[in-house]
């Protein structure tokens, strides 16, 4: 019995495409234990808002809208500079959600977009101009839609190195000619995020925000771990 | 002695008018140069959350195709969104502002915040600044360093009572008999948001009542303590963890730079300021 375990196993193994991964990687220790939110915070002043629904579940961080319309951010509460951060991703589709990197308190960061359809992959800023973006052109060569997809960034330096792999491959390798941060920052948190897709009432904005969060849409991160480099 | 009884009361009394009609003067400024402007009594609704939400547009209904094609909502989701939005929806409550009082034209400012506390804790100043720093509202500040600052002031200004204003009164004075929420186009003109500094106080559009920035710039303290929700309760918190920031800041936008925006400390730090109240009346 316990060999034909160990040969399913062995399998399993196999059938995983390589440089993909569904644990927590050798040498990176867990920000997340699984069970509960210790060692995370919410933002109380971003503008995606101030009241997400952010939770454990199943092994998971869930992170909703709450109420209808108001995102919201969940920070770690140590700052990094200088990281290699592996997370697990289920994208949730016309739900616009992100990594921050560096983030300050009320969410300026460096991030790591996530939406489909769309741009994940993509290297933007969060209340931050950044010098030099960058696009994941090439992930839908590895990408598993409606799944797991495992991230893996590397961010280094003063003046931030960024690189990004999506399962175990590299996508785009970035340094920026300038730290874009105005406040001078080389560490921060790091953040999840939920986007806004409505104002406090309506008749007040310009454009409709309806489409940057499905109703009830929800995203998923698990095996969240990192790595602190010298 | 009847006469000289007279003579003192009348003395006194007109000393009373001086001091009430210079209590009720709509304008003052105090000896560090601080602005203020008078808010008369009044209410108005707070905590109001009505969310629009998306609606199948009207040509793929007629059509009779697959509504929501546009954003990627099926009909369900479309349906979904209205009952989330509506359970969700608050009527608010009305806020009774019963004294009137004085809240600052403007934030404090860094060369206000030295005058007082000696040393300056802004991060924007000196080479960090285009202008001179000196008219940029201090920031870097925490709750209690702002009330060490009023203690200080109170200390200074004989006479006067100058405190942190309430959840309540600074929404009132922002909002300036607004009933609704502020619209993008108003907030561009009156808030200073997406800019890379702090900005000198008094640069952009005063809102209807004169005041200054009170959207974006620097997050301003209340008084209140933080009650974890969307909006404050009619009934402020008596305890918290943090206190409330209001108004948003430099680095806000036109989602979080309205007058209903109920936000918390402890924020960025280098964007976080003040403005005082000082007491209409004795």
């Amino acid at each position: 019995m316990l060999i034909r375990i160990f040969v399913i196993i062995l399998l399993i193994s196999a059938a995983l495409p390589s440089g993909a991964q569904d644990s927590i990687p050798k040498g990176f220790t867990p920000l997340f234990n699984g069970k509960d939110l210790s060692g995370w915070h919410i933002s109380r002043t971003s503008h995606q808002g101030t009241t997400p629904d952010c939770r454990a579940e199943n092994g998971m961080i869930v992170v909703k809208e709450h109420p209808y319309g108001q995102g919201g951010i969940l920070l770690s509460n140590k700052k990094y500079k200088s990281f290699e951060l592996y997370v697990e991703v289920k994208v949730d589709s016309f739900c616009n959600s992100g990594i921050f990197l560096r983030s300050t308190e009320s969410g300026q960061a460096y991030q790591i977009e996530l939406a489909e359809p769309g741009g994940t992959g993509a290297l933007l800023g969060e209340m931050l101009r950044v010098s030099k973006g960058a696009e994941a052109t090439e992930r839908m060569k590895v990408w598993k839609p409606n799944d797991w997809n495992s991230f893996r960034i590397r961010m280094t330096g003063d003046t931030p190195h960024i690189t990004l792999r999506i399962n175990g491959v590299q996508m785009w390798d970035v340094t920026e000619p300038v730290n874009d941060f105005i406040a001078g920052a080389t560490e921060g948190m790091i953040g999840l995020q939920a986007h806004w897709s409505a104002t406090y009432e309506p008749n007040v904005a310009e454009f409709d925000m309806s489409g940057s969060w499905r109703p009830g849409g929800a995203q998923r991160f698990r095996h969240i771990a990192i790595k602190e480099l010298k | 002695m009847k006469l000289k009884l007279n003579s003192i009361i009348a003395a006194c009394s007109i000393l009373l008018s001086a001091c009430l009609l210079h209590a009720q003067d709509s304008t003052f400024t105090n000896s560090i140069g601080m602005e203020f402007k008078l808010i008369q009594p009044g209410s108005f609704v707070m905590g109001s959350f009505q969310p629009p939400y998306p609606k199948p547009p009207d040509d793929t209904v007629k059509a009779g195709a697959h509504p929501g094609g546009e954003r990627g909502y099926s009909a369900a989701e479309y349906k979904q969104a209205e009952e989330l939005a509506k359970k969700d929806a608050l009527p608010g409550f009305t806020v009774n502002i019963k004294k009137p009082f004085y809240i600052g034209k403007f934030e404090v400012t860094q060369a206000q915040w030295k005058k007082v506390m000696g040393a300056n804790p802004s991060v924007f100043q000196g080479d960090k600044v285009p202008d001179d720093a000196a008219d940029h509202p201090v920031e870097s500040v925490t709750w209690e360093d702002a009330k060490q600052f009023i203690n200080k002031l109170n200390g200074m200004e004989k006479g006067k009572t100058y405190r942190l204003p309430s959840e309540f009164e600074w929404e009132y004075a922002a909002r300036a008999g607004a009933t609704s929420d502020i619209p993008w186009a108003q907030i561009r003109k009156t808030a200073q948001i997406g800019t890379r500094t702090t900005n000198k106080v008094g640069q952009k559009q005063p809102n209807a009542w004169g005041l200054y920035d009170m959207l974006g710039n620097v997050w301003e303290w209340v008084q209140d303590y933080y009650n974890e929700k969307i909006f404050a309760d009619p009934t402020p918190a008596k305890t918290g963890k943090v206190h409330v920031l209001k108004g948003a800041s430099f680095v806000g936008d036109v989602k979080n730079a309205t007058y209903k925006t109920h936000a918390a400390g402890p924020g960025n730090g280098w964007d976080i300021g003040f403005r005082v109240v000082m007491e209409a009346t004795k």
